[in-house]
């Protein structure tokens, strides 16, 4: 018995080990059953995506080149990324994009309300969370649609009509004249929630003996937030701000719905899917565009592999405490 | 059935759970495996069980290797210190449950299920769930569920750990009225040296992983083989000094700071010369000597009461002796107070050695 | 939390209640805009106006598309077919992943689970002109590729394949899930499940399963939303006017015609909301929970 469970190594032990070959197969069988569907998704729609968009970046595949045509080029596509008068500006708009939302709503926001939330009663605390997840429950064109009434030319809009008019401010369609206030604010109240959510849970979970240690020092309301919340979610902070700056980063359906990337607000991850599988002159830029998604993919997977890191993903793993199948 | 467990290891990368644990259970004996909490008792059960997998050693069940054999086919019964019930089923549902996964047909399975009720004394909770049950009475399904598949071997994992002082005292007897009355061999987990000590026909005790005795019960109270078995059963636990005995004009002394006694020859032999031994001697060979000093046996000695805690029967005062204390049961009645002088007598007939370098007992191995 | 007493407390009590409402202005009045705007003929703002600009003019006429559009059915069943269709998916494989995850030892266990943090936090929509070509392969094999009722096949524009792409991409998220509930279920259950004479599976299914309904409650919402939200995965993925769905029916009214008329735009817009406002009204509970759960991990 205590033959078989030593590692096969020479003839005589493999022929002994020939009964337990039943048990093996048993014992993989089990795991297989449980993990193929998953494990074949992941493989057809994650690993496979990845190595085609990198095989494709270095081809000039396109829909005038068809799947017969084409050929390698190497670096070229990137080579042309660099060289393209669009990049610096498109580079530029997904900083802005990324850095505003970010600070502004996804953890500016996002804090605020839970802030807030956290210091009303209880009951009144959850409505307002609740309220502020609509807009990510909501079917995003009806959301952007909303977003575009809000904007649009009087006597329509609910800007122009309600706040701007009594104010004596002129009478214009909002969305071309500041889109960026619009692709900015549609997009942070969606945003603002995943924040809010954590942050919440974090503060809720502060010791108690905390707060009354600070309020029976005598602290003001501004001075708890400052000297003992703060300190102690901080390390939430930094795991909403990694991770949504990744997020936004490669977002862009609302930009798509809002603006489709006019008035100058093309990110990279839409020019990404603009080039490749969505644009007006019907010329499918599989290998640019591919070039263009990659660096995101690049980015997204070593920024994933720091926060697997960083936040200690693994110690929320358990060892399974039963062996038997 | 008889059970064999030979040289049973479970190992997790450097940790042992068991380490080459020999145990041999007769056909419808009783066995209490004892020890502290992470001592590898339940380790050992589990492999019985076969939810773990053994790292080295065999598991017997009559003559038969059952180290692979899944656990759905060992035909055993197993009692878990959470019940373990199944909160979705009924009462009836998690009794019948084993017998449907057996095949047992309908009628025959609504048959035991109702006997085995009767005789836990569930009968008219069967359509309850769990969740509405009292922690005794959840115990009772759960004996119940592991008995009506009519097992080869009950397994209990500190089924009585959950329950109320009261409760575990009348389960207790009942459990035991159960296995004579059925004759399934079974095996006991515990940390109570008592439910061990009342239940079992022989006692493992096991620490760290290695098995430290295997034993009937009042031999392990008589005889323990290490220090740590002699302190682990037995409550109050045993007093221990560090002496030295020594051998002059042919009679045997225990010495230390404050005490100095006379050791019977058979008991002393092997302790002898040693530089440094511990002497285990249990509360109750401990009395009072009542009366004026001088003139009495040379296994008085004298000290000084340090604690009082009064049990109801009886006294547990602690009495320091030069820079000892020992435990002593005393009747409540003489009234002793903090700092009183006492004078205690040693049942040296009692006394037990170990040599403290080894943990071995110098008399029974 | 504040309960000092004094004469500052009522108004620290009111303050952060105010700053509040103020800051959820923009969603409340966005939906009371929509549900307005639906039963008039035009508004100006919040206020809803006839034809000639005064203040009335409350019709039903913007819901006509109910019953003279036919395709309105078309792609609600189409949205209908994908949610449901990503629900099963999602819970049925989540589950039977994360119980593996969570219970079973098995080689490759540890990377597994890796890799599947690496995917919760990898950026999916970043890959969609690759799956766009996954698809077209999966296409050309028989049957499952694009012969099979209901919803299509697997291949590319068909709903069946725009469920296997969600179901992938949510994958993650929802092992992850599954996986944190099923380390809070009683090992002992398990092992008396397995000692009574249960193979994994059963025990899987008969035991473990049914103790974790609230879990897969609140997954299947999560999932059944996600689905019928959806806009840009069968935008992308599905060209056929007849396999639309109704985000994509919403997405053409909009772009189409010069003029917008919100107000018909609106009501095919209340009417893909309001199964998401069912749920949210009675499950608010479980979705914030899911998000949060969602998105654990090192907080």
């Amino acid at each position: 018995m205590a033959m078989t469970q030593r590692p096969v190594r020479d003839p005589v032990t493999a022929q002994r080990a020939q009964g337990s070959f039943g048990d093996s197969f048993r014992s993989a069988l089990g795991p297989l059953l449980f993990m193929g569907p998953a494990g074949f998704l992941v493989v057809a729609f994650f690993f496979i995506p990845v190595v085609i968009i990198i095989a494709f970046s270095l081809t000039d595949m396109s829909s005038s080149t068809g799947f017969q045509n084409w050929a390698w080029v190497q670096l070229e596509n990137y080579r042309k990324i660099l060289v393209h008068p669009s990049s610096g500006p498109i580079l530029w708009n997904t900083i802005k994009y990324v850095v505003l939302t970010l600070s502004l709503f996804n953890v500016g926001m996002g804090l605020v309300i839970a802030l807030l939330s956290t210091h009303v009663p209880r009951r009144t605390g959850f409505l307002f969370r609740a309220l502020w997840l609509l807009p990510r429950l909501t079917p995003s064109v009806v959301y952007v649609m909303v977003w575009k009434y809000i904007a649009a030319d009087a006597p329509y809009g609910i800007l122009n009509q309600h706040l701007l008019g009594p104010l004596g401010v002129k009478a214009t369609n909002w969305l071309p004249a500041q889109p960026w206030a619009f692709v900015i604010a549609s997009n942070g109240f969606i945003g603002a929630s995943f924040g809010m959510i954590i942050f919440t849970s974090a503060i809720e979970s502060i010791p108690r003996d905390y707060m009354i240690a600070a309020l029976v020092d005598g602290c003001s309301l501004w001075q708890r937030i400052r000297y003992v919340i703060l300190p102690m979610i901080r390390w939430p902070l930094l795991f909403v701000t990694t991770y949504q700056t990744l997020s936004l980063f490669t977002s862009f359906e609302q930009i798509l719905l809002l603006t489709d990337g006019q008035f100058g607000t093309e990110v990279w991850s839409l020019w990404a899917y603009h080039r490749a599988l969505n644009n007006y002159w019907g010329n499918f830029q599989w290998g640019f565009g591919s070039a263009l998604a990659a660096v995101l993919v690049v980015i997204g997977i070593l920024m994933a592999i720091v926060y697997m890191r960083y936040f200690r993903f693994n110690e929320l793993v358990q060892e399974p405490r039963i062996e038997a199948l | 059935m008889k059970l064999k467990l030979e040289n049973l290891t479970k190992r997790w990368g450097a940790v042992y759970g068991a380490r080459d644990v020999n145990i041999e259970v007769k056909d419808g004996e009783f066995v209490a495996l004892l020890g502290p909490s992470g001592c590898g008792k339940t380790t050992t059960l589990l492999m019985v069980a076969g939810i773990y997998k053994p790292t080295a050693g065999v598991i017997r069940f009559g003559e038969r290797v059952m180290n692979r054999v899944p656990p759905k086919n060992r035909n055993v019964g197993m009692v878990f210190q959470s019940y373990a019930l199944y909160p979705h089923m009924t009462v009836f549902e998690n009794l019948v449950f084993p017998m449907k996964l057996k095949r047992v047909p309908a009628k025959e399975r609504r048959e035991r299920a109702q006997q085995v009720a009767e005789m836990m004394g569930i009968g008219h909770l069967m359509d309850r769930k769990p969740g509405q049950l009292s922690g005794g009475q959840q115990q009772r399904v759960a004996l119940g569920r592991a008995l009506t598949k009519q097992p080869e071997l009950l397994l209990f994992d500190e089924p009585l750990s959950n329950l109320d002082a009261r409760l575990r005292l009348s389960m207790r007897a009942e459990i035991k009225r159960l296995q004579v009355n059925l004759g399934i061999t079974s095996i006991y987990v515990t940390h109570d040296q008592v439910e061990a000590m009342t239940m079992a026909d022989r006692i493992a005790v096991m620490r760290d992983g290695l098995l430290e005795a295997y034993c009937p019960p009042d031999e392990l109270y008589d005889r323990p083989a290490t220090l740590f078995v002699a302190g682990f059963v037995g409550n109050p636990p045993m007093n221990f000094l560090d002496v030295e005995v020594t051998q002059a004009n042919g009679e045997l002394r225990a010495r230390c700071l404050g005490l100095d006694v006379a050791v019977p020859a058979e008991r002393g032999a092997r302790a002898a010369g040693k530089p440094k031994v511990t002497l285990g001697i249990r509360p109750e060979d401990l009395s009072i000597v009542l009366g004026e000093p001088g003139g009495e046996a040379d296994t008085v000695v004298a000290g000084e009461v340090y604690v009082v805690e009064p049990l109801g029967r009886d006294d547990l005062i602690d009495v320091q002796i030069g820079q000892s204390h020992v435990n002593v049961l005393v009747n409540p009645g003489l009234g002793l107070r903090l700092g009183d002088p006492v004078r205690l007598k040693f049942n040296m007939e009692k006394a037990q050695f170990f040599d403290p370098e080894t943990e071995q007992s110098l008399l029974w191995r | 939390m504040d309960d000092r007493m004094g004469v500052g407390s009522r108004w620290r009590a009111v303050l952060p209640l105010l700053v509040m409402a103020v800051l959820t202005v923009p969603i409340l009045m966005g939906y009371v805009w929509i549900i307005i705007s639906t039963f008039s003929q035009r508004t100006y703002g919040l206020v809803p106006v006839d034809s000639a600009g005064r203040v009335g003019g409350l019709t039903l006429e913007n819901w006509a598309f109910l019953w003279e559009d036919p395709n309105i059915w078309k792609v609600t069943l189409n949205s209908f077919t994908l949610a449901v269709g990503l629900t099963i998916g999602v819970v049925l494989v989540s589950a039977l992943a994360g119980y593996a995850l969570s219970r079973i030892s098995f080689p490759g266990r540890k990377a597994f689970l890796g890799t599947t943090l690496i995917l919760h936090a990898f950026p999916s929509v970043t890959l969609l002109i690759s799956i766009y070509f996954v698809l077209r392969w999966i296409t050309r094999v028989p049957i499952l590729g694009r012969g099979i009722p209901v919803i299509g096949g697997f291949g590319y524009d068909t709903v069946g394949g725009v469920i296997l792409v969600m179901l992938a991409l949510q994958l993650p998220l929802g092992v992850w899930l599954m996986k944190g509930f099923f380390d809070n279920i009683s090992w002992d259950m398990e092992r008396a499940a397995l000692i009574d004479g249960c193979t994994r599976l059963r025990v899987w299914w008969q035991i473990i399963m049914p103790q974790i309904k609230p879990g897969i409650a609140a997954l299947a919402i999560f999932s059944f939303i996600s689905g019928w939200n959806e806009f840009l995965i069968p935008y992308t993925y599905i060209t056929d006017q007849e396999k639309s769905t109704i985000a994509a029916y919403l997405r053409s009214l909009m772009s189409d015609t010069a003029p917008v008329n919100y107000s018909q735009i609106a009501a095919v817009g209340l009417f893909q909301l309001i199964p998401v406002m069912i749920f949210f009204i009675f499950t608010q509970e479980y979705l914030l929970s899911i998000f949060a759960g969602g998105s654990k991990g090192g907080t």
